[in-house]
């Protein structure tokens, strides 16, 4: 507990916690909602092509969102190491934060399986002159990426209401 | 107009729903909640990949398949106004005084008319018709833009109400 204090304590988690500058809280849970949206929300799209909506939709064509993919969970990565800083104590012994965390690590494995299926693999779905049928496995992996990623954002609002971000935060 | 606004915030406050959403039953607000950012990345999320499209990212895209999923982002629209009502029921008089919950509204208005007039100017057809790596003409990458600021703009307006309005 000494080493969260201390990671809390520090500058840049007074700054962030403490601040009432608007750049610094305020500015940063805006930015992980933006890349909530990039991440999640484009990856939620991705699935639900291969889920069989937007059949139309070449699937080598959607090649180009995996970079945009990348930049939401960046900016998501390095604005909630910022919170975490700012929160320590209590996010690092949160059951829900940790729930939220797996998720995301699940959400991130699903997206590169996903990935390697569509583009990497020697008998690739997306192969060029391919037929654009999507296997059982990978609608398997689409199904799991959106409950994943359902998963996180439901326990990433929790932190404020369940575990021990509830009794320091009381709610909100 | 703002008279009406305070006539109908204390009706509306003054209901079984308003309790309910204010703490009488405490796990609706954080379901709202979590149902709210759920609705945010389908509806930004899936607009946000054909103005970027329009943009020139993730250029092979071919739009007019793509808006299939359109359907998807409405549903997101439609779980926020009713999650975003349900906020307000529970505690209309933090948001009509406050200037930030305005222009989130406003925002929202201004990015409706934005999509409309993507659909009504004839610029979508003209988009539906892209082939893939085949640029956006000028007038969609300006609608595109103007797409992407007003959505990420409502977002920086819902995520300041607590910080610059005082709700939550």
């Amino acid at each position: 507990m000494d080493v969260l204090r201390a990671i809390e304590d520090s500058g840049i988690g007074i700054w962030v916690r403490e601040s009432g500058s608007l750049w610094s809280y305020p500015t940063i849970v805006f930015l992980h909602a933006v890349g909530l949206t990039f991440v999640a929300g484009v990856n939620a799209a991705v699935d639900l092509r291969l889920l069989g909506f937007a059949p139309r939709l070449p699937l080598a064509s959607m090649r180009g969102l995996f970079p945009v993919m990348w930049v939401g969970f960046w900016i998501n990565a390095l604005s909630g190491i910022a919170l975490l800083i700012a929160d320590a104590t209590t996010m690092m012994v949160s059951w829900v934060f940790w729930v939220k965390i797996a998720a995301i690590v699940l959400a991130v494995v699903t997206l590169a399986r996903i990935r390697y299926v569509l583009y990497l693999d020697p008998n690739a779905v997306a192969a060029p002159g391919g037929h654009d049928t999507v296997p059982p496995r990978l609608k398997m992996l689409a199904a799991a990426s959106l409950f994943l990623w359902f998963a996180a954002v439901t326990a990433g609002r929790l932190t404020a209401y369940l575990g021990a971000g509830a009794v320091a935060k009381g709610g909100h | 107009m703002m008279a009406w606004v305070e006539s109908f915030s204390h009706a509306l406050q003054s209901t079984r729903l308003s309790w309910a959403v204010a703490g009488g039953y405490p796990w609706i607000w954080p379901m709202c909640e979590t149902l709210h950012f759920i609705g945010m990345g389908l509806l930004v999320g899936i607009v946000g990949i054909l103005d970027l499209r329009m943009l020139g990212v993730a250029r092979e895209i071919v739009p007019g398949p793509l808006e299939r999923l359109i359907p998807w982002a409405i549903g997101g629209f439609i779980l926020n106004l009713v999650t975003g009502f349900l906020f307000f029921a529970g505690d209309p008089f933090q948001y009509i005084h406050n200037t930030v919950f305005w222009l989130k509204l406003l925002f929202i208005v201004l990015a409706g008319l934005n999509a409309l007039a993507f659909y009504v100017t004839g610029i979508a057809r003209r988009v539906d018709a892209l082939r893939p790596g085949e640029p956006a003409p000028p007038s969609a990458k300006f609608i595109a833009a103007t797409s992407l600021v007003l959505w990420i703009g409502v977002i920086y307006w819902g995520r300041m109400l607590p910080f610059l309005g005082g709700a939550f």
